[in-house]
């Protein structure tokens, strides 16, 4: 990144470089969302609109405030974590066993492999009302879908990892005598890591837009979705405005959380 | 010891046994509704789907239905890759925009993109401009985050390069570092074509009076299943070309490149 | 007679009615875009026990055709392949190879490395810890025995290849132009290092490489391949004895051989 940076810098022929320490170029950052945090307010104490259209950004903070201590909000957020989590847990591992059988197996590959790419083309919104009229509605329904968002991103990259592990090793297993077991746990799950890593990544994203997605439109409570379409049913922007913050802290919480896991599990031996 | 596996019956081979599955289960499906095994609420007779699709076709509302999806769709993508492109080379060539944009902008990014639809409502109705809104916006978050990703890797061997070949500012951007961080940007558009299609099918399933998300809407209330199927079934095989088009455009204009899936 | 490298051998020579390996008439023909290439034309050749061969050939010679087949990688040809009489059908553990690139797993450490290969021994864990420990302490890398590939250099990783090929104690060691990625200086150390392990181990040794130098400083006979279609163009005997120094005219002249057989002509 530093490279690019120098190099970019060069090109431009510029005798300044911006500040490489982590904590000033995160102040850097805050500048333009604090100045527009700042023009809001300005323009709301101006009364340049009324107040239950443009919510001043202290009237927001205010809401975040007696919601926690007040309101539904922490049942809200756990009700729709929960939801993510279990959604996630059951659907990626779903994927990343079929994802598996595909890419060890040929014949499974040509036998399900087409089946997998017809469904993959079908929106995931798409069995939205498939669902709630196969489970009426209940939870499960909509932990099914939660699931079924988890299932193709895992499974996708799982079965391309274990496809790109070089022929080479694959030789090295053979003339070794590996028998299927030894190549899996040696081999293929090593090999293809990184590669479900990201699959594991793409799947907790999609776990959030079809929580957030299912909330919404089934106008489920609590949910995190549910206190948007109470905002909205309510004319409550300040109240959408703190959901969609949380939304936006908890998707940065879980992204971080998932690089790190995701350095730890990879970098001990690849040393850049 | 000879072997004679020509690719051609190798092929048919695999062909077969990818039509295996779906086969068995189409003939399980149809075998069970001829039973009378299969109620109607779980799983209509395949000749009902089938039956309710030509009824589609016949009437015209498949046609129009679909038709007003695509343009959706191209609308909003175009919008969102436009701006996209834009913004992406914004932050991958100015270090400037990186520091101050960057950080607004993965925050508005980390929010579901449906998530934004209730405030949209809102603020433009239920109407046409909310939904071309929503999937420009769908369709201009991975275009940005592939572009940026993209001219941000170009190599610093490349970059050099054109400085000792004393390129200036524009003709290093428009003829090495542009050129390079082509690939990323096609997939940044793949991505954001399937963003859109996705945010696409989710707005009119939930909020719209016409086009195929709302035909299936449509087939729910009226509990009539036989047409949710067919629907679903017609919107994997639209998004299939919708695809196989854009990977088409792809192939040509990647031509230079070896391009390994 | 010409006495071989390992002292051994003479022995097993006399009472051995089968040789340790034997290539009889061996063809392999591949199809490469709808044609058919000869790979290898009757190819013919046998290994008595404790013996080091070398096969050097230009490229396409089809020697490292001949080593999969030998390794059991590959079963489609015609002719036959006998380890001690009996024909090869699989890979097994008998025959350990050293590839070009050295094929470490990266995510296990060098000893993880080595102890891959006795997966499938079957011996209890505290034997297999000594083995792994020897062998290391064979190719002089007990001290990195912990380290990760990724911080191994190339010569380096070769030697736990080696060590890796060496573990199940293999009736054969299979040598696939194993120093053919590393950089001059590295080759020649570990030329000596091959020399060292393969005397001690006492291993049936079959060198595949392109170095005629190489072959010439390590091998007892030395097979030269010519290619399209691959087949024996000659075998040379080389009688030098086990320290071998690369500038004496002996050896220079049994290379100037070698290269004569395969059409390039020194002029001195």
């Amino acid at each position: 990144m530093s490279e690019a940076t120098i190099a970019g810098s060069a090109v431009q022929g510029r005798a300044h470089v911006f500040p490489r320490a982590p904590l000033n170029r995160f102040l850097l950052g805050l500048v333009v969302p604090g100045l527009l945090l700042c023009l809001w307010q300005i323009a709301c104490w101006a009364r340049l609109a009324p107040d239950y259209i443009l919510p001043s950004p202290l009237s927001v903070a205010e809401r975040f405030r007696t919601e926690l201590h007040g309101g539904t909000f922490a049942e809200a957020v756990g009700a729709s974590l929960s939801r993510v989590l279990e959604g996630f847990l059951s659907g990626s591992s779903a994927g990343l066993a079929f994802g598996l059988l595909l890419g060890l197996s040929r014949t499974a590959e040509n036998l399900f492999g087409p089946l997998f790419l017809a469904y993959r083309q079908i929106a995931l919104f798409a069995w939205v009302p498939l669902l709630s009229m196969w489970f009426g509605g209940g939870e499960a329904g909509k932990i099914a879908f939660v699931s079924l968002s988890c299932f193709a991103p895992t499974a996708v990259n799982t079965w391309r990892a274990i496809k790109a592990i070089p022929a080479k090793l694959r030789e090295l297993a053979a003339v070794l005598t590996f028998g299927p077991l030894d190549y899996v746990t040696l081999i293929a799950l090593p090999g293809a890591l990184a590669g479900i890593i990201t699959g594991l990544r793409a799947s907790l994203i999609y776990a959030w837009i079809a929580t957030v997605g299912a909330e919404l439109f089934l106008d489920i409570a609590p949910g995190l979705g549910g206190l948007l379409n109470e905002g909205r049913d309510k004319f409550e922007i300040d109240l959408m405005l703190v959901a969609l913050a949380v939304l936006s802290v908890l998707g940065f919480i879980c992204a971080r959380s998932a690089a790190f896991v995701e350095k730890r599990l990879l970098l001990r031996w690849r040393l850049g | 010891m000879k072997r004679v596996n020509t690719p051609l019956s190798a092929r048919l081979r695999r062909l077969a046994q990818g039509l295996a599955v779906p086969a068995v289960l189409l003939a399980l499906w149809a075998g069970l509704a001829a039973a009378n095994r299969l109620p109607e609420q779980i799983l209509p007779a395949p000749a009902a789907v089938w039956a309710a699709l030509l009824d589609s076709a016949a009437s015209g509302d498949l046609w129009s239905n679909t038709l007003i999806s695509l343009e959706r769709v191209f609308e909003g993508f175009a919008l969102g890759a436009l701006g996209g492109l834009v913004l992406g080379a914004l932050l991958g060539l100015s270090e400037r925009c990186r520091i101050f944009l960057d950080p607004l902008f993965m925050f508005l990014a980390q929010v579901p993109t449906l998530g934004w639809i209730p405030l949209l409502i809102l603020a433009l109705g239920v109407d046409e401009s909310m939904k071309v809104t929503i999937i420009a916006w769908a369709s201009f978050i991975p275009v940005v985050l592939n572009v940026h990703q993209g001219i941000r890797d170009v190599p610093g061997s490349l970059r050099e390069l054109a400085r000792v070949l004393t390129f200036d500012r524009w003709y290093s951007v428009t003829r090495v570092v542009l050129p390079a961080a082509v690939p990323s940007i096609f997939t940044g558009l793949r991505e954001g074509l399937a963003n859109a299609w996705q945010t696409m099918v989710a707005a009119e399933l939930f909020a719209s009076s016409e086009g195929l998300g709302y035909l299936i809407s449509m087939g729910r209330q009226l509990f009539q299943l036989d047409l949710v199927l067919a629907m679903v079934l017609v919107l994997g095989l639209v998004g299939l070309l919708v695809n196989g088009a854009l990977g088409l455009a792809e192939q040509r204009l990647l031509r230079w490149q070896e391009h390994a899936p | 007679m010409n006495l071989p490298l390992n002292p051994r051998a003479v022995a097993t020579n006399a009472a051995e009615a089968v040789p340790a390996l034997a290539i009889n008439h061996v063809s392999k023909t591949f199809q490469v875009a709808g044609k058919a290439v000869n790979a290898l034309r009757d190819v013919s050749f046998s290994v008595s026990a404790g013996e080091f061969v070398a096969i050097v050939g230009a490229s396409g010679c089809g020697k490292s055709t001949l080593l999969r087949l030998i390794l059991g990688l590959d079963t489609d040809y015609e002719g036959e392949i006998r380890l001690d009489g009996a024909r090869v059908r699989a890979p097994g553990l008998d025959r350990g190879i050293v590839f070009q690139e050295h094929r470490l797993l990266p995510w296990l450490t060098a000893e993880g490395n080595v102890a891959a290969a006795l997966r499938r021994s079957g011996l209890p864990s505290a034997e297999r810890q000594r083995l792994v420990a020897e062998h290391l302490a064979l190719v002089g890398l007990s001290s990195f025995a912990r380290a990760w590939p990724a911080q191994l250099s190339g010569g380096m990783s070769q030697r736990v290849a080696i060590a890796r090929a060496l573990v199940n104690r293999p009736r054969f060691l299979l040598l696939d132009e194993p120093l053919g990625a590393l950089d001059a200086l590295t080759r020649l150390r570990l030329q000596e290092e091959l020399a060292r392990i393969v005397r001690t181990e006492s291993s049936t040794a079959l060198l595949v490489t392109h170095d005629v130098d190489e072959a010439v400083f390590l091998a007892d006979r030395i097979i030269v391949l010519q290619p399209n279609p691959g087949r024996i163009a000659r075998i040379l005997d080389i009688d030098l004895g086990p320290h071998r120094d690369r500038s004496a005219p002996a050896f220079l002249k049994l290379r100037d051989e070698v290269l004569a057989s395969l059409g390039v002509f020194h002029s001195s």
